[in-house]
C-alpha cells in the first residue's frame, strides 16, 4: 500500500504498471477483496475528509440535506468544498457550476487511464453507472492493484472498493454535521480544519513542474483575486494561474529535460 | 459575509449544477476511454487549472476563512500549517496521516487553551 497511501488530486501523478496474474477465484471473491481494501488507510483519510466537510456545512449554517446530498451525488471532495465555499459566500449559480465542473475535469483523465484496463466484455453501458464510484481514493488503489489482478476480475474489485468508499462518505458527512453541533467548539475547530490541511499536504506530493508552478501561482494570485472580486475568484485564479503555468511549461520547462519531474 | 449566502432555489440549483457538471466529466471519461492519450495537451492544461483552483481554494480557506475558523488568528493558522508540512516532509516516505493528525490536534489544542 506504500504509494496508494498517498493522496493525489491529479491522476497523471501515478504511473501505469505491468501485466496480470491469477489472484481471485471468481467475481464475488474479487468484489469482497475490493470491499476489504476499502477499509485501509486511504479510505480512512477520505472518511476524515467527509467528516470535516459535514462539520464545515454545519458551522457555516448550510442545510443538512444539501451537505449530505452533495456527498451522495457528487462524491468529489475538492468539488464539494468549492461548492460549499461559494454557496456560503453567495457566488452566482453559473459561476459555482463552472468552477465545480472545472475541478471535476480530473475525472476524465482518471476514467481514461483506468477503464481501458477492464476486460473487453465489461466495457459496456453499465460503466456509466459504475463510473460514479470513481474518485481519487478508489482510482489510486485500483491503478496500483489492477496490475496484479486478471482483467476479468478487475471490474468486480473496483466496484467493491468504490462502493464502500462511496457508502462511507454519506455517514461520514452526517457524522461531521452532527458532531459539529454537539462537541465542544475546539473539536469543531479541528474538524473544520481537516480539509484545508489535507489539500495543503497533498501539494507536497505533486511532482510535475507544470502542476507545481500552477499551485505556486494559484497561492500567490488567490489573495489578489479574492480581494478584487470574491465571487468569481476561484474560477479566475484557477484559469489564469493554470493557463500561465501551462504556457510556462510549454515554452520553457519542457525543453530542459532535467527539470521534468 | 453570512448574509450573502445562497438561499432557497439558488442553493438547490447550485447543487444540481455541481452534480451534473461532475457526472458529465465522469461520463465523458467513459466515452473517451481507450480513444485518447492521457498525456495530450488538453489534459495538461486542465490538470494545471485544477491544481491552481484547489491551491486558491486552500489559500482562501486558510487565509480568508469564514465562520468559526475566522475566530482563530491568522498567524496561528499559518503556524499550524507550517508545522504539519514539517511532519509531512520529515521522512522520505511522506507521512500523510501523522501530519493530518498533528495539524488537527494542534488546532483542537489551540481551541482549548485560548
Amino acid at each position: 500500500m506504500s504509494k496508494a497511501d498517498q493522496p493525489y488530486i491529479d491522476p497523471s501523478e501515478i504511473p501505469l504498471e505491468g501485466s496480470a496474474a491469477e489472484r481471485f477465484k471468481n467475481r464475488s471473491d474479487a468484489f469482497w477483496s475490493g470491499i476489504r481494501d476499502a477499509t485501509g488507510a486511504p479510505a480512512m483519510v477520505l472518511f476524515a475528509g467527509m467528516v470535516g466537510f459535514g462539520a464545515m456545512g454545519r458551522t457555516n449554517g448550510v442545510d443538512g440535506w444539501f451537505t449530505t446530498l452533495s456527498s451522495l451525488l457528487m462524491f468529489a471532495l475538492p468539488g464539494q468544498v468549492v461548492l460549499m465555499e461559494m454557496v456560503v459566500t453567495g457566488s452566482s449559480v453559473l459561476t459555482i457550476a463552472l468552477a465545480v465542473t472545472l475541478t471535476s475535469t480530473r475525472f476524465v483523465t482518471m476514467t481514461v487511464t483506468l477503464f481501458p484496463q477492464l476486460h473487453e466484455k465489461d466495457r459496456n453501458r453499465n460503466l456509466y453507472a459504475s463510473v460514479h464510484l470513481l474518485a481519487m481514493t478508489a482510482w489510486a488503489v485500483s491503478m496500483k492493484e489492477f496490475s496484479s489482478i486478471e482483467a476479468k476480475h478487475r471490474l468486480s474489485y473496483f466496484v467493491g472498493l468504490g462502493l464502500l468508499c462511496w457508502l462511507i462518505s454519506v455517514p461520514g458527512t452526517i457524522l461531521g454535521y452532527f458532531l459539529a453541533g454537539f462537541v465542544p467548539a475546539p473539536v469543531t475547530l479541528g474538524l473544520v480544519f481537516i480539509n484545508p490541511l489535507f489539500f495543503l499536504l497533498t501539494f507536497t506530493e505533486v511532482k510535475p513542474w507544470i502542476n507545481r508552478s500552477a499551485i505556486g501561482l494559484g497561492c500567490v494570485l488567490a489573495p489578489a483575486f479574492t480581494i478584487m472580486d470574491r465571487d468569481s475568484s476561484l474560477l479566475t485564479t484557477g484559469l489564469v494561474a493554470g493557463t500561465i503555468a501551462y504556457l510556462i511549461d510549454r515554452k520553457w520547462i519542457r525543453k530542459r529535460a532535467g527539470l521534468i519531474g | 459575509m453570512m448574509n450573502a449566502s445562497l438561499e432557497g432555489w439558488g442553493l438547490w440549483l447550485a447543487l444540481a449544477g455541481a452534480c451534473l457538471g461532475t457526472y458529465v466529466c465522469r461520463a465523458i471519461g467513459v466515452m473517451l476511454s481507450g480513444r485518447i492519450n492521457q498525456d495530450s495537451e488538453i489534459f495538461r492544461l486542465l490538470s494545471a487549472i485544477t491544481y491552481a483552483m484547489v491551491a486558491a481554494l486552500t489559500v482562501r480557506l486558510i487565509l480568508f476563512p469564514i465562520g468559526l475558523m475566522a475566530t482563530v488568528p491568522a498567524w496561528i493558522r499559518i503556524l499550524i500549517c507550517v508545522l504539519s508540512i514539517g511532519v509531512m516532509v520529515s521522512k522520505p516516505t511522506k507521512r500523510l496521516v501523522p501530519a493530518l493528525l498533528t495539524g488537527t490536534l494542534l488546532m483542537v489544542g489551540y481551541g482549548i487553551v485560548r
